[in-house]
């Protein structure tokens, strides 16, 4: 062995020893629960039991006999759908903190303010705000003569899952004001002074060059929204913890309960692959939608 | 581009920051108050502020208790990502045959989200035995892709000849990456900090799945567990809130940089 290669194989054990704690904790927290979620969906098991193949039995269940895969399914995208209405409020807050503003950090320092909180402690809070009595917007509600019977806003079929979307919303909304500033700090100044030359209005200078330039960056906050469905697990779970009934009902809340509440690890495992085709598939879906290309998105 | 003036702009700007600051002050003001928070119409400045309902957090529950599991799983997340995402980058800026491979595969596991996994991450937990435990609280946390990258990039940046000179002194690889690469990379090192505490302090749904006992349990199951117990009936679980609050508040006031550099680059790679 010479000089060199005796190096080069120092160098390589090197590698693969400064690799290995990551790629273990990566192997161990992502890689391998994704195959042994697949597994599990198509097996009868619990801890006490061995595992018994079954095929489709957990999906037929769902699809077939379970009400409230569906409303939990119907929740996810309802809750998914309404991101849009958020991405395009904090588009319109970061156009507005965007250019020369004075106290435009202030601005976008207090609409962040809200994204780095414990979700749980938001959840809190926000039960707090819709309180009958002691909450802010009963009281704003009612003192302006708009209702005048204190509104249960988590306790309404219709309203709970609205209400926690707001909630949501308020939580969210500065991080895709960040991912929305980082976008249009990319456009090239000298398209609108072009067009400004050019004499092309306001409207359509926003139209033709800020949104097809700024594609790639909504893309991401799609993304954002549709994991966010995931992640709101700690919201649901302080502020109606999936009621009245199912009415805020997400599939990951439902996950938890079926693995934890009521032990079926084989059944929650087949939700979890279902949740998971349904982030792949809007995925792709929001791609093509922003032209296909926004994966490459690198700087 | 510029309007005519810049006042419609502010007015705009000032109702949505008073709405968004709308739920901060109510629960502050909500923890400061003594009277019976229940009464309507709710009084929109305390009439008696004081810090009653903040001592009543330290007798009515466990307090001190869930503050010394956050901050020990937090501690462990941040030391122990730290230690591994140095030496995964590091390793990743040298070139060796399954680069490419591993680059992939690491970018494809961030499109994994940590939610889908639970039910596997709760047996294999369970397997190696340290449920109902710190580390197994930190453990997922340990290692995080995107600081991985951050810090690969950030020793990319530093000059080949440096590392050259080091290298001819005789120093060897670790020493090369602490005494060298690291000073070097403050802001790398800031990131991945600030990115650790906020996920492992505001964790929930991982915590809630791998702790049995009440003696286990971090801020945020305690806080969840407070609401349970006294269905919400006293300002002491406000003043709770805004206990949870302040540190996470604090560090992305202090270090607001480095926080949405690293949450860009993360949505950005993502």
């Amino acid at each position: 062995m010479t000089w060199f290669e005796r190096k080069r194989t120092r160098e390589m054990a090197l590698v693969a020893c400064f690799l290995l704690p990551s790629l273990l904790i990566f192997f161990l927290y992502r890689i391998l629960p994704l195959g042994w979620n697949v597994w599990l969906s198509f097996h009868a098991w619990s801890p006490l039991k061995p595992a018994k193949w079954i095929g489709l039995e957990n999906y037929e269940e769902m699809v077939l006999d379970d009400d409230v895969f569906w409303d939990a399914l119907s929740n996810t995208l309802i809750f998914i759908g309404c991101a849009p209405l958020a991405i395009a409020a904090a588009l319109a807050i970061s156009l507005l903190v965007n250019s020369d503003l004075k106290g435009a950090a202030i601005y976008r320092t207090i609409v962040f303010l809200s994204y780095p909180l414990m979700t749980v402690a938001v959840g809190i809070i926000w039960r707090w705000l819709y309180d009958e009595r002691g909450g802010f917007i009963n009281y704003v509600l009612r003192s302006a003569g708009i209702v005048d019977q204190p509104v249960k806003f988590l306790q309404s079929f219709d309203l709970a899952l609205p209400s926690v979307i707001l909630a949501d919303f308020w939580q969210i909304l500065g991080f895709y004001m960040i991912i929305l500033l980082t976008g249009l700090q990319s456009i090239p100044q000298h398209l609108y002074e072009a067009a400004r030359v050019d004499g092309v209005p306001a409207h359509a200078r926003f139209l033709r060059i800020t949104l097809p330039l700024l594609r790639p960056s909504i893309f991401l906050c799609i993304v954002v929204g549709i994991l966010n469905s995931f992640t709101s697990f700690d919201l649901i779970y302080v502020m109606t913890n999936g009621g009245p009934g199912h009415a805020t009902e997400l599939l990951i809340t439902y996950i938890y309960k079926a693995g934890f509440g009521q032990t079926r690890f084989d059944y929650a495992a087949a939700l979890t692959v279902v949740q998971f085709l349904l982030l792949i598939v809007l995925t792709v879906f929001a791609n093509r939608l922003s032209g296909g290309n926004a994966g490459s998105l690198e700087r | 581009m510029r309007p005519p003036s810049a006042w419609p702009r502010h007015v705009i700007m000032i109702v949505v920051s008073i709405l968004m600051l709308i739920p901060f002050y109510w629960v502050l003001k909500t923890s400061l108050t003594g009277e019976n928070i229940y009464a309507y119409p709710p009084r929109l400045i305390p009439a008696d502020p004081h810090l009653f309902n903040y001592v009543d957090v330290w007798y009515l529950i466990p307090f001190p208790r869930y503050l010394l599991n956050s901050v020990i799983v937090s501690a462990m997340a941040i030391a122990g990502s730290l230690l591994f995402n140095v030496a995964a980058g590091y390793a990743l800026t040298k070139d060796f045959p399954a680069r490419r491979w591993i680059v992939l595969l690491l970018l494809s596991c961030m499109l994994i989200p940590f939610q889908a996994t639970i039910i596997p991450a709760y047996l294999i937990t369970s397997w190696l035995g340290v449920l109902d435990s710190w580390l197994g609280i930190a453990l997922p946390l340990l290692s995080t892709i995107i600081c991985i990258f951050i810090f690969k990039a950030s020793f990319e940046a530093v000059p080949r000849s440096l590392i050259d000179a080091a290298r001819v002194d005789g120093l060897s690889e670790w020493r090369i990456v602490v005494r060298i690469l690291l000073p070097l990379s403050k802001s790398a090192i800031a990131t991945n900090v600030i990115l650790t505490f906020i996920w492992s302090w505001n964790a929930f749904l991982w915590p809630l799945i791998v702790t049995r006992t009440p003696e286990m349990q971090t801020l945020p199951l305690g806080l969840a567990r407070f609401l349970s117990v006294m269905e919400d009936t006293t300002g002491a679980l406000y003043a709770f809130v805004v206990l949870v609050l302040i540190p996470g508040l604090a560090i992305f006031l202090m270090a607001q940089k480095e926080f949405i550099r690293g949450l860009t680059s993360g949505a950005t790679k993502g």
